[in-house]
């Protein structure tokens, strides 16, 4: 199969099951969400090695809010509830209540819940305020800014992590061109996010290595630097490779997602150096979704 | 389905107690049945059809027309469904109720949603004392859900109230949100003496500077409180009838007590009223 020339393989992308939940923060300007949501999800680009994946899901308008504020999205995935209980929390309590002017609330709302302001609200001292509206819990703790208000709880939800793609280019600066575009197209889908810098992972791993202590190293096959010293699945004309992973709520979302990044990258064609587009899979040993990339551009 | 209507075809002398009259009780009954119900009027124990025409089928959503200000214990513990009267109402309106919605199309006595636990009450008119409150032996007052009124409402609003919301849409009496152990009540036109007295927790929303505050509450100062934003933001989104909140900003002369409780309380006198 090809689009616009450039050879798409006939493989799949191979996901397994997350975890997953949404949280919104507002803050006095969008400038703040934005920092308080940053901070928030960095280092947050791979469960393996950050406990989760995080990512700016979207901007909010204030009519979206709970407050009325500006606001931001930002979705959490992690391998199970647990874990998610684990890492929320501390990320809310150090990035975001000690931001100025933010608040933080649900974004998900389900039966499968995890704190939020549960336990931050401790942080008051004593002087935190519950209050509940139209079923919803919130805690008012008092700090040097004002109030620092926080839901709660947080809605869980079952998700999906590791949908995929590989931009096979000439360059660097040719993957790298092309696959910021198709970041862009996808931050239109909503309830996906890419955790990674920039949504781009410019060091695929594949599973295990030669050294018993890790669970996964550099994907060789794919390693520009290595084509003629292990079997490269790499043509003599590709010189860099770059991955774009998706997490997302839903099978839909996700191969909504994959096929808008991966138009996007076929835009440019091998006139402006993109070869290829291909997937990761473990042989479908690893997770129970496998998205075929023929059937998502069909 | 139709409603079930129950018309009123006496005016009552004493107290009538419709507590039987709920979506709960009348679920699975025919109208054979529901007539045959024996409600207290006075001293003694009158069935239903004595007293109310019957019409209608849908348990779910009760009517009482030509009510009076005898009827007593309105929605008493429903958990589910609607009661709509018209006319007015005497005490105990929602008392220990769980849910569902109450809405009186006229004045309601005092007591109104003691001991309620969850749902909505909606009074078009006005209310008598203890709105909210617990009775002597009770706990505590409210422990949940939201009451409106639209008119004015008596003293001790809220009396030892635990969690909830009141809105007042005209003026509160004296010792307003007394003993409060938490929750908020909205007052939108005057409160009366003491409002807050003995208060422990909670929150006192007066839109109109109150002529007296106790000594025992102190002044924070003008603040903006964040806790307002959301407060009037999510109240503006519960249906139109409470669209107005939204011209409500969060600037607020904030007063923390009682101290000669438990102090955690606060009494914010609303300072701003978006223009534009």
């Amino acid at each position: 199969m090809k689009i616009n020339g450039v050879i798409i393989d006939d493989t799949f992308a191979e996901a397994f099951s997350m975890k997953a939940t949404r949280i919104i923060i507002t803050a006095m300007t969008l400038k703040w969400a934005y920092r308080a949501a940053n901070s928030l999800t960095g280092f947050a680009s791979s469960v393996i090695g950050c406990g989760c994946e995080s990512a700016i899901e979207r901007e909010l308008n204030p009519s979206e809010t709970p407050d009325g504020r500006p606001g931001i999205a930002v979705m959490v995935f992690a391998m199970s509830t647990k874990d998610l209980e684990n890492q929320v929390p501390r990320r809310v309590g150090q990035s975001v209540m000690t931001a100025a002017s933010t608040a933080c609330y649900a974004g998900l709302h389900s039966e499968e819940k995890i704190s939020l302001g549960k336990n931050l609200r401790f942080f008051g001292d004593g002087y935190q305020i519950s209050k509940t509206i139209n079923g919803r819990r919130f805690w008012r703790i008092p700090v040097m800014h004002g109030e620092f208000i926080c839901e709660e709880t947080t809605g869980v939800t079952k998700a999906i992590g590791g949908g995929n793609f590989l931009v096979m280019g000439k360059t660097t600066r040719h993957a790298l061109t092309a696959c910021e575009k198709a970041i862009e197209e996808i931050k239109k889908v909503a309830g996906v996010i890419t955790a990674f810098p920039g949504g781009i992972v410019g060091s695929g791993s594949k599973i295990g290595s030669k050294y018993k202590s890790l669970v996964s190293s550099t994907n060789e096959a794919y390693c520009p630097t290595l084509k003629g010293q292990v079997k490269s699945e790499l043509s003599k004309e590709v010189g860099s490779v770059l991955e774009i992973v998706i997490d997302g709520l839903s099978e839909e979302v996700i191969r909504e997602a994959m096929r808008a990044g991966i138009l996007a990258v076929c835009s440019y064609g091998p006139r402006k150096g993109i070869y290829r587009v291909s997937a990761g899979n473990y042989g479908g040993n690893l997770g129970p979704y496998h998205f075929y990339l023929k059937d998502i551009l069909a | 389905m139709n409603p079930l209507i129950f018309k009123l075809k006496i005016r009552p002398e004493f107290t009538l107690n419709v507590s039987p009259l709920t979506p709960d009780n009348l679920s699975r009954k025919s109208k054979i049945h529901i007539k045959k119900i024996n409600i207290r009027y006075g001293k003694q124990k009158i069935p239903v059809e004595q007293l109310f025409s019957i019409t209608g089928a849908d348990p779910e959503n009760i009517k009482i027309m030509g009510s009076s200000d005898k009827l007593i214990c309105i929605g008493h513990g429903m958990s589910h469904g609607n009661i709509e009267v018209h006319g007015d109402v005497g005490d105990f309106t929602g008392q220990y109720m769980r849910g569902g919605y109450i809405h009186i199309q006229g004045n309601a006595g005092a007591w109104v949603g003691n001991c309620m636990l969850n749902g909505r009450i909606n009074i078009d008119g006005n209310v008598g004392d203890y709105l909210g409150a617990g009775l002597p032996g009770d706990p505590h007052g409210m422990s949940d859900g939201l009451i409106y009124i639209s008119g004015n409402a008596g003293d001790r609003v809220g009396d030892r109230m635990r969690r909830g919301i009141i809105i007042i849409c005209g003026k509160a009496g004296d010792y307003c949100g007394s003993r409060m152990v938490a929750g908020t009540i909205i007052v939108l036109d005057k409160a009366g003496k003491y409002s807050g007295f003995g208060m422990k927790r909670g929150t006192i929303i007066l839109a109109k500077k109150p002529r007296h505050i106790s000594a025992t509450f102190q002044s924070s100062g003008n603040l903006k409180i964040q806790f307002l934003r959301l407060l009037f933001k999510q109240l503006s989104e519960m249906g139109k009838q409470l669209g107005f909140f939204n011209k409500y900003g969060p600037e607020a002369h904030r007063f923390t007590g009682d101290l000669a409780s438990n102090g955690k309380g606060e009494i914010l006198i609303l300072q701003t009223i978006k223009t534009g």
